[in-house]
């Protein structure tokens, strides 16, 4: 799995920013075309969620997409799914 | 199998509505109308209907509101400073396009007023109460037969046009008793549900939309902010919040003749009496006692929208005489219509005109 | 399905200011009653006026947008009418506590089977920044600009004294807690009444020194004192600070209710 912030939804609070245990998320640095600072994904392959969602079959900690209050933050199936290779790149 | 019972005005107005097939009803104590309340109060729960006493008229008219959207006949009863406190809710009931009824028992007012005296002092505030433009139906009941009557015909209309419909009673018909005949069978108009593939707010060609009902998955929202054919609020639009407001009046105003009920007496006379409510008695009285004068009579069963064409039903008329329980409110929407002089003759206090003020009036303008 | 299942896709992204902590709750709220498993078809959002009451509009199930204060009278006759229909309220602090306190009170009374999920932002967020029932003493906005001078509401406590099933705060900081609160709440017969603080970063923030929307998360999080640490506290003779508040579960019980689903 591979997560995303949605640039037509995030508003750039940065909440994020304070709540993934992991510190995946970091302040951006560049305003978009919408004027607003997206937040920049620091190895996002180190996400609990992306490694291992598909083992448990669930959203694992998901703190990031409850607390974002713009409904940006998803996880979105990598095509083609190779479980072997998300595990190896971490 | 008709029945004939000796009811008081209320009491009538209760049954009308549970033969109507009403089944919440939300309320709250005032004088003079409780009685609709305290027999509701009864009924209802035999009859697997709700009824509920909330803290306010506020959230009386709001709980109808909401029951409402589920499917339900509703109605509420109140009298002049309740019906204060509901205009709220009554603008948001028309501008949600909810069905509901208001049984409005008219007392003495300004503010707490007259208890337990009757007037007609809210006919315009029925029409114009809320802030913004919209248009309502408004019936005037001026017996025990016809509180059962039009209370029965209001959840029709109501349900037919998506609209608060009122019941403008007063507190002489409320606790009048008189005999009343119970029809055998009362006429029932149910709402038009939303058609599929329609959207929760686009009117047909009557300007009236289908009826999203709550739990039956169209997951319709309902705001009172200005909001487009889907129900999404779009507030700062002009031409969306233009073109709603007009359908929420032009709904009701391009249906006035189809809604519209009224009596015509003595056509050709040259002096017209026009009633509605607890003075119809009085004129009716007059015509009894002066049987073969010149003395037309119009008698109003419905006040808003305005029934205009029946006054040019009195092609030789010379003059209107509206006699009512306020400071000529009705007659101020006469004048709007007619070009011969409209004579106001407001009574307050809480009496009705008795039939010599009348014919002394008619006969001081002869 | 998740929580994200139940927006109404078309009309994202929501009104609430950048950093808003409205969309969090809302988030939660979702996902609870997803976890319930509830139909779409029976599930109502009855909401009043305010920022918090934009809610419903963004959720695709049937919703109600009244007006303000009113919205848990336009839920008990919704409840009333139908029983069948599950009923999730969301409300604001000036909705519920001020223009409609006395709604509040009593639909805790009736003790009528709704779950409502209260956004305490402390000031008039819509409006523009008003002070509300709930601004602490002491906080700026334009209508204390030298600082409230009165004290404020504790929503939960009016709650529980008023005669509600379960009532519990939480903050959009702790959103766990505070998905597994609504669950409980959903889950409860009779009225529960979850509350949560959230940061109003453009209104309440930006006058009240706290620069960044994080700042004021920090602030809910270092001042949100759980429950039985707060009695531990006290059995120990220690001083809790003024400026620090409850969070946790603060009353279940089992009143009767009315207009419980049969």
């Amino acid at each position: 799995m591979k997560l995303t912030i949605d640039e037509t939804r995030c508003k750039g609070c940065n909440l994020c920013t304070k709540v993934c245990p992991y510190k995946i998320f970091v302040e951006g640095k560049k305003p978009n075309l919408r004027g607003i600072v997206v937040p920049d994904l620091d190895r996002p392959e180190r996400c609990a969620n992306c490694r291992l969602q598909r083992l448990y079959g669930r959203t694992l900690c998901g703190v990031c997409q409850l607390t974002c209050p713009d409904q940006a933050i998803h996880w979105e199936d990598e095509q083609p799914y190779e479980p072997m290779k998300v595990a190896i790149e971490y | 199998m008709t029945k004939t019972e000796f009811w008081q005005g209320n009491t009538a107005c209760a049954e009308g509505a549970l033969a109507a097939g009403c089944t919440f009803f939300g309320g709250y104590p005032i004088t003079p109308s409780t009685e609709v309340a305290e027999h509701m109060a009864v009924k209802l729960p035999k009859k697997k209907g709700v009824f509920v006493q909330m803290e306010d008229e506020i959230a009386s008219m709001a709980a109808i509101i909401g029951a409402s959207w589920t499917g339900a006949r509703v109605m509420t009863a109140t009298s002049g400073p309740g019906f204060s406190l509901m205009m709220e809710n009554i603008g948001f009931a028309a501008m949600t396009e909810t069905p509901c009824v208001i049984v409005n028992i008219q007392r003495g007012g300004p503010s707490t007023g007259q208890p337990t005296m009757a007037a007609q002092g809210d006919m315009l505030q029925c029409r114009f109460g809320s802030h913004g433009d919209y248009s309502v139906i408004a019936l005037c009941p001026a017996s025990v037969q016809e509180m059962y009557e039009l209370t029965a015909r209001a959840f029709n209309l109501a349900d037919q046009y998506r609209v608060p419909v009122f019941l403008m009673a007063d507190e002489i018909i409320g606790h009048m008793r008189e005999r009343i005949t119970i029809p055998e069978k009362i006429d029932h108009l149910s709402r038009r549900e939303l058609a599929a593939g329609k959207l929760p707010f686009q009117a047909d060609t009557d300007l009236i939309p289908g009826f999203a009902t709550f739990g039956k998955g169209h997951g319709v929202h309902v705001t009172g902010l200005t909001h487009d054919e889907r129900g999404y609020p779009c507030t700062t639009n002009p031409g969306v919040h233009a073109a709603l407001v007009q359908r929420l009046v032009n709904k009701i105003e391009n249906a006035r003749n189809a809604i519209a009920d009224y009596d015509v007496i003595n056509p050709d006379a040259r002096q017209v009496v026009i009633a509605y409510g607890a003075p119809v008695r009085t004129v009716q009285q007059v015509l009894h006692d002066r049987k073969g004068t010149d003395i037309g009579f119009l008698r109003l069963r419905t006040v808003w929208p305005f029934p205009e064409d029946a006054l040019k039903k009195f092609n030789n008329a010379r003059m209107f005489f509206i006699p009512e329980l306020n400071m000529g409110q009705i007659a101020r929407e006469i004048e709007r219509h007619v070009k011969v002089p409209v004579i106001s003759l407001p009574k307050l206090g809480g009496d009705l005109h008795t039939p010599a003020e009348l014919i002394k009036d008619l006969e001081a303008h002869k | 399905m998740t929580f994200e299942d139940w927006f109404r896709v078309d009309r994202l992204p929501h009104i609430y200011c950048a950093g808003c902590g409205n969309g969090t709750v809302i988030n939660c709220t979702l996902a609870a009653v997803d976890e319930m498993g509830w139909n779409k078809k029976e599930t109502v959002f009855v909401s009043g006026i305010g920022c918090s009451s934009r809610a419903p509009g963004y959720i695709m199930t049937d919703s109600l947008h009244t007006t303000h204060g009113r919205a848990l009278a336009f839920a008990t006759g919704v409840k009333l009418a139908n029983p069948a229909l599950n009923i999730v309220v969301f409300t604001g602090d000036g909705d519920l506590a001020a223009i409609g306190g006395n709604h509040f009170i009593h639909a805790c009374r009736r003790n009528i089977d709704i779950t409502v999920v209260c956004m305490n932002n402390q000031i008039y967020g819509m409006t523009g920044g008003q002070g509300s029932p709930t601004t602490p003493i002491g906080c700026l906005s334009t209508t204390t600009p030298y600082g409230s001078a009165e004290p404020a509401f504790d929503l939960c406590e009016l709650a529980i004294a008023a005669g509600a099933n379960y009532v519990a705060r939480w903050t959009s900081y702790h959103v766990k807690e505070f998905e597994r609160a609504v669950k409980a709440g959903l889950e409860t017969p009779g009225f529960s009444f979850i509350e949560a603080l959230v940061q109003c970063p453009t209104y309440f923030g930006r006058r009240n020194k706290f620069k960044e929307v994080t700042d004021q998360v920090e602030y809910l999080k270092t001042h949100a004192i759980l429950r039985a640490k707060r009695d531990r506290l006290i059995e120990k003779g220690e001083r809790i600070p003024d400026d620090m508040f409850i969070i946790g579960e603060l009353a279940r019980r089992n009143r009767p209710a009315m207009g419980v689903k049969l």
